[in-house]
Parts: C-alpha cells; structure tokens; sequence
C-alpha cells in the first residue's frame, strides 16, 4: 500500500474517530463502551477522551489545544477562547466525584473564565506533586509521601524535593499539651552555672524538642536524607502520584490518575475547593516548607 | 528513511536557529514532527520484533536499529495493573524478552493516537518532551485461542538537542531527536 493511500486511510478512520469523540464530549455521559460505528471501536474514542498527560490536563485547562489534541497557534483567536475553554474545563472533572456537585464545579469554570482569566503553567509556581511510595524501612515496608515542585535552574528547570511524610517522624515530634511544653526549659541564668543543669534535657529525649527555640520546625526532609543515608530506608517502589494545584487565584484542586475505561479518565480533578489566596500561605507550608 | 530525516530537519532549520534557543510555534510543531517518526520507528520495529514471524537474524538486525534510537542508558519501566511493581529492561532486553514470549501467535496494534507533550527545557538547555501511544496486544496459544490481551499506555521520553555540523566549509544548525525512559503502564481498556 503506497504512503499517501495508508495515511488517507489513516486519517479517514481518524476523522470518524473525532467525530464520534466531538459527539460525546457535547452529550458527556453517553456510554460508550458497547458502541461502535462501522469498524470504528469505541475505545479508541475512549483514548482521545482521555487526559492523557499532565501536561494535557494544563493545556486542557487553558484551552490551548483543541479538542482533539492538536495544539493552537497562540496566534489562532481560538486559542484560550473563553466558551471553548469553558467546554474543555468541564472534562476535567471526575464525574464520579463531580457529577454530584454540578454546581461547585460550575462555579469554578465561571470563575476561572472570568474575563481576569487565569491560566495554568508549567512553570507559574504552586503546583506540587505528590509522590506515595514504598521503603524498606527496618526490614519491614513503609509508606512514605514525598512532595515535590518545578524549580527553575540554569537554562531550564527540574523537579525537586520540597518535603516528606513519613508517620515514624512525625511520631517522633508529636504535638504536645502547652502546659507540659511550660515545664520544660533552662532558666535564663542556666550560663551562670555553665549550664550544669543541661543534664536534664538529655534524661527525656523523646520531648528534646521542647528545649528548642519556639520557632524551632523539625525538617523532616533532612531527617528523610539522614536515614537514606545511613542505609535505614531503601527505597523500593512508587505505588501513586498526583498533583496538587494552588496556582490558581482563590482555588486549590487535586489531580488524580484515572486509569478506567469511558470518557472521563486519566488526570482529572479529583477534589476541589474554594481557597481564599490569604488561607493559602499555611496549607503550602507543608508542600514548600 | 533516517537520511532524509536529517536532511529534512537541515532543510528547516539551517541559519535560522543558531542564536535562537527559544522555540516559537512552527519550530516546535517541526520538532514535533521529527520526534513522532521516532516514534513510529519504534513502534514499527516492536511490531516486527513481537512477530513471530521474523526470523531471528532479522529480528537481532531491527534491534540493532532500535537501539539506535534510544540515548545511551535508557530504560523502559513495565507496570501491570495487578502489580504497581515496575521492572526495569534497558532497550535490547526489553526488545529480546518481546522476542522470546511464549505464544504461537502474537498480533500488536497500535492505536491512532500520538499525543505530544509541549517541549520544556532541563538545565542543560536540552529540551524534553513526552509523546504517549497505546498499544493492544495479544498472544495466541498453539489452538489458535486468544490466552493475553493487553491494552498499554506508553509514555516515550523525547530528547531534543540543538547541534552543529560542518558541510562544505558551512556550519549548519540542526535538532538532533533521541528517545530516552519509556514508562510502559498497561491501561483497564481490553
């Protein structure tokens, strides 16, 4: 078969591919996977429905490829197009999660389409990804949660770790009573006595911490390096990843991976929710400490 | 096929991005372009090399070329959706455990779908990008019945390098496109 017949061919399936795709994404929750036209097979729709990639899912959200995958020409007047964007924001929602709450997730689309539009980046900061994975960890297997972040570098940018979670340290540092904190200090003429006293923050490790300044924040990612260092943690495998977006002006969403047949799977918005830009700051403490 | 390619990424972008790193629109659809027939090299030569109708010698030969378009220490990273255990295979053995599946029959296919990432730049100033297919297969038993189906989601790792090279006395700028890590996650759609 030459080239140009295989590619005719080629695109001819695809045509009635999108076409079918366009026809489902317009009537949303249209099952799809008994149908097929021809010898076109629903799940290929399924496929080009799928928010494939992250990136995807950002390019999704701005409106800067079309429905079908193909990327706008910043110079095309449909790119960012506000009604479209609006139509391709909307398959970013879990519709098993969101389809109960049409009316948060049309809040938000209205928000965000206003016309002080915001838009997502790559590289517009507070956006974060959260990485589940498994340790040996005193021979046995441990869950442990690492955040990471975009950081621009030289003449580009890398992901980096910004923090961890891990239960075992955080057992370590438990929150204490205010009133059992109080009892524990040197008096402020401890120096006077060349701090004979200091004996006595060593008798009780387990609440060292309370000797330290009031500013004083463990790190548990430095505690993280430590233990990987010393051979205690071996890391053994990554079991989840999503991501979770503070970027955008007054919301905060996660995106999870749906890996399930239909129209509405792959990175989508799994929780959504309505975060003033001043409550913001502490919640991204954990995610940038 | 590969000299016209280099030819081609010549003939777009000679003179024109020597003191320009940055990607405008039409530069990067032309990357785009370059990196997708990587790709469908790659897909072509997994389709041959499953075949159990290629004869070993030839099979060793489209891997020798495979390899080819892979950076130096690439690895493909398998996942099932039993398991989220990834293993590990560096081109050649991923090529060759293809090579030896223990089916009568395989048949691979691949869908009509390529979705490109945008190019984002490392450190270095090299520019990354992840183009994802999907593949279905299916291994057939000496009965000729269906015994493994799989649909599979593969997510290539494109590596894309602004070069320079010397022709008759002239230096001509050119984009150099590699495959890198191909994460390989077997998807719910049979």
């Amino acid at each position: 078969m030459k080239i140009d017949d295989r590619r005719q061919k080629t695109e001819g399936r695809r045509g009635l591919v999108l076409l079918l795709l366009a026809v489902l994404l317009g009537l949303g929750t249209l099952p799809v996977s008994a149908q097929s036209i021809g010898n076109v097979q629903m799940d290929e729709a399924d496929l080009y429905a799928m928010t494939k990639q992250m990136g995807q899912f950002i390019r999704r959200f701005n409106y800067e490829e079309d429905q079908f995958g193909y990327k706008i020409n910043p110079k095309d007047p449909s790119y960012h197009n506000r009604e479209k964007r609006q139509q391709s924001l909307a398959i970013l929602f879990d519709q098993q999660t969101y389809g109960n709450q049409p009316d948060l997730q049309r809040f938000f689309i209205e928000d965000v389409t206003q016309d002080d539009s915001t838009f997502m980046t790559f590289l517009g900061g507070r956006w974060y990804s959260e990485v589940s994975a498994t340790f040996k960890y005193k021979g046995k297997d441990v869950s442990i949660i690492m955040i990471l972040g975009v950081e621009k570098e030289g003449l580009g940018s890398k992901w980096v770790l910004n923090n961890i979670y891990f239960s075992e340290f955080n057992k370590l540092f438990p929150t204490g009573e205010i009133s059992e904190k109080e009892k524990h200090f040197l008096h402020p003429l401890s120096h006077e006595l060349d701090f004979m006293n200091i004996y006595k923050i060593f008798k009780e490790p387990e609440v060292i911490e309370y000797y330290a300044s009031k500013d004083f924040v463990p790190d548990y990612l430095t505690l993280f390096f430590y233990e990987i260092k010393r051979g205690n943690l071996v890391f053994q495998n990554v079991d989840t990843v999503k991501f979770h977006v503070f970027q955008i002006k007054d919301w905060y969403f996660e995106v999870s991976w749906f890996n399930r047949n239909g129209n509405n799977a792959g990175w989508l918005i799994s929780n959504l929710i309505y975060l003033p830009e001043k409550d913001k700051k502490d919640l991204i403490k954990f995610y940038q400490p | 096929m590969k000299k016209i390619l280099a030819i081609l990424a010549i003939v777009l972008f000679a003179g024109t991005a020597m003191a320009q790193e940055e990607l405008d629109f039409e530069r990067q659809q032309a990357i785009d372009s370059l990196a997708l027939e990587k790709v469908r090299d790659l897909s072509k030569y997994i389709k041959i090399v499953g075949s159990k109708e290629t004869a070993w010698s030839e099979a060793n030969r489209v891997i020798d070329r495979a390899e080819e378009l892979f950076m130096t220490n690439a690895e493909i990273g398998v996942s099932s959706i039993a398991s989220n255990n990834i293993k590990y295979y560096k081109v050649r053995p991923y090529f060759e455990h293809l090579m030896r599946l223990n089916y009568d029959r395989v048949e691979i296919e691949w869908y009509n779908i390529e979705y490109v990432s945008d190019l984002q730049r490392q450190p270095d100033g090299t520019y990354v990008g992840i183009i994802t297919i999907f593949q279905t297969f299916r291994g057939y038993d000496k009965e000729g019945q269906l015994a493994y189906k799989d649909t599979t989601k593969k997510d290539i790792t494109v590596y894309v390098k602004r070069k320079e090279t010397q022709i008759g006395g002239r230096i001509i700028g050119f984009w150099d496109v590699l495959l890198g890590d191909m994460r390989v996650k077997e998807t719910t759609n049979k």
